[in-house]
């Protein structure tokens, strides 16, 4: 089974992780939210798929381009 | 029209024209000659290989034509072309290029189709004339051209050494001249590589079809130059094309996807740049939805929504046509209808990184912009942003050129340009999104807010107050009533303040009070040889 990070799309924080491991996920759906230039800004798998595993922990400063979430489509 | 060669038997068993006369006689040579020699060019790469292809589930280039035009309307140029090499005429049914005239909901196109059965549809003298004729005539007589590409490349070994070259590249100087005369869409449906690919990325419109590759050349040239294997997808798949380089407008899983997207790309597009867009009737139950539309923008400032909803509700239902949507996020791009009028939309979309424009979202507008001022489509700007991305990487991607193209682009169009602002709209990004005189109407909502930068970070740069300090709750509820729409509405530097609800009536009676009357809707097309990506 395939599986895909999702990255940052932002530099700034994790405000708050809505997915579990083992969740199913369905196109769009949210799996954590980001605090950047004021903002909440959700990640979204877009494709849709299995969680996998979390890779950030609520808190943690996170780049651009990092990864936050393995997926398993 | 059939795909398979005639055997000899066929050929044997044709009825034979009763000689009447010998004119009849002579007529009964004729065509039968006119048809072996039709029949031989319909059947493309022989049977095996097309067997070989339907086995794969994708459409043959005749098929993919016959879905493009309306039926019947089809007249093809070269149909009895083959390669000027002699040992490879009779292996070369139209030389790989299927060419010629159609229509698409009865409007003239003309079309380029590669024959990967034909000696994988790669380039060689004879169909590069083809398509040198087919270009001729769509840009001579205002009419679109579409590339449907799947290409080994050049051909080898007709092009190697320097007589090959010589008489193969370089004999025409307008070969990769892209003036914008009359729209091109183009396919990507399998590999492409060589002038398929270049063709493609010229294009106004290019979709790509999952499983096809678009690249410089194939992986196993790219393999053998840098010593280590390449995966075809990696280098020219779907996902690079369109969430990375942004040449793909549109990812689709099928054949008939992609020429169905093509057809409704062309439906919002005039056939050349001296008219003005084919105006569509008005589905029914557009607008219903209006009443409820400030309900798709969160009370919180700090949270974020996606703008598509807000577009689908203002124009005309389901005419939201969305370019590059896994591409520079931050910012929808798309064409629409609004009272059944073609427009362009440009929207910052603060569902990703909150609706900051970064150097990707530049550049896909840009692109956008320059598409509509050459085709004369107006355009409607709809700003939630708090600004540009800024960091080290933004300018390490070269934002300052990045954000002045898109501004240059802005500031040449010469189609009616509309902005109204949903909620933010800070510093540079309020010009480039059509703030001030950067359109010819300037609108926002009561909801906007209007300022040089967010009122947070003002506060700490004006005061020195940092959020919890003594004094900073009451120096931001200062700066936030100064960013409010009224200020400087009440200084006319905002034509219009627009009820959400009213959003829908105020755009369609704009663009009517904006038509351009004095020249039948055609623009001045300023930007035409700019560049065909950025």
């Amino acid at each position: 089974m395939p599986t895909t990070q999702l990255l940052s799309e932002v530099t700034g924080s994790v405000w708050e992780i809505s997915a579990q491991p083992g969740q199913q996920l369905a196109p769009g759906d949210t799996v954590m939210v980001l605090e950047s230039m004021k903002m909440e800004i959700p990640v979204l798998c877009e494709d849709g798929g299995t969680v996998v595993e979390i890779l950030v922990a609520q808190g943690d400063a996170v780049a651009e381009g990092q990864p936050l979430v393995m997926v398993a489509s | 029209m059939s795909p398979n060669p005639p055997t000899p038997s066929d050929l044997a068993a044709a009825p034979e024209t009763p000689a009447r006369s010998p004119s009849d006689s002579r007529q009964g040579r004729l065509d039968a000659e006119f048809e072996q020699r039709r029949e031989r060019a319909l059947a493309m790469g022989g049977a095996v290989k097309l067997e070989r292809r339907r086995a794969q589930g994708g459409l043959n280039a005749r098929e993919r034509i016959g879905h493009l035009f309306d039926a019947g309307s089809f007249i093809e140029s070269g149909l009895f072309a083959t390669s000027a090499v002699p040992q490879d005429s009779e292996r070369s049914p139209g030389d790989g290029k299927i060419a010629g005239f159609g229509r698409i909901d009865g409007r003239g196109a003309a079309a380029v189709a590669n024959d990967f059965t034909v000696m994988g549809a790669s380039s060689g003298a004879t169909n590069g004339r083809k398509i040198g004729h087919v270009k001729r005539v769509a840009t001579q007589r205002g009419l679109p051209l579409i590339f449907l590409g799947e290409s080994s490349g050049a051909r080898m070994p007709d092009h190697m050494g320097s007589r090959g070259m010589g008489l193969l590249l370089g004999n025409d100087g307008t070969q990769y001249q892209r003036l914008r005369e009359t729209p091109w869409a183009s396919a990507t449906l399998g590999l492409s590589y060589g002038s398929s690919s270049w063709y493609s990325v010229m294009s106004d419109f290019h979709v790509m079809r999952k499983g096809a590759v678009l690249a410089v050349s194939s992986s196993l040239l790219a393999s053998m130059a840098i010593k280590e294997e390449v995966d075809p997808q990696e280098l020219g798949g779907w996902k690079l094309h369109a969430e990375v380089t942004g040449f793909a407008d549109l990812v689709v899983d099928t054949d008939e996807e992609a020429l169905d997207a093509i057809k409704r790309f062309l439906s919002y597009l005039p056939s050349h740049h001296q008219e003005a867009p084919p105006v569509a009737a008005v589905p029914s139950g557009s607008g219903e939805d209006m009443g409820d539309i400030l309900g798709l923008l969160p009370t919180s400032r700090t949270q974020v929504y996606d703008v598509r909803k807000v577009i689908r509700t203002i124009v005309d239902r389901d005419s939201l046509f969305e370019l590059k949507a896994r591409f520079g996020k931050v910012a929808v791009t798309g064409l629409a209808r609004l009272g059944g009028r073609t427009v362009g939309i440009i929207a910052n979309n603060p569902l990703h990184k909150g609706g900051a424009l970064d150097t990707d979202a530049c550049e896909k507008i840009t692109s956008f912009l320059v598409l509509c001022d050459a085709f004369n489509i107006p355009i409607v700007m709809l700003a939630d942003t708090p600004g540009f991305v800024i960091g080290t990487e933004a300018e390490r991607r070269r934002a300052p050129g990045k954000i002045m193209n898109f501004m240059n682009a802005l500031s040449l169009m010469t189609v009616p340009k509309l902005s109204l602002v949903l909620r933010k709209s800070y510093g540079q990004a309020y010009l480039n999104m059509g703030g001030g005189r950067n359109s010819d109407e300037f609108a926002g909502w009561p909801t906007a807010e209007i300022s040089f930068m967010d009122p947070q970070f003002a506060v700490k740069v004006v005061h020195g107050l940092a959020p919890g300090a003594p004094g900073f709750d009451e120096a931001q509820a200062q700066m936030d009533r100064a960013s409010a729409v009224w200020d400087i509405a009440s200084v006319y530097a905002m034509q219009s303040v627009v009820r959400p609800q009213d959003t829908r009536d105020y755009l369609i009676r704009m663009l009517d009070v904006h038509e351009l009357r004095l020249t039948r809707g055609v623009g001045r097309h300023l930007m035409q040889a700019w560049p065909t990506s950025f």
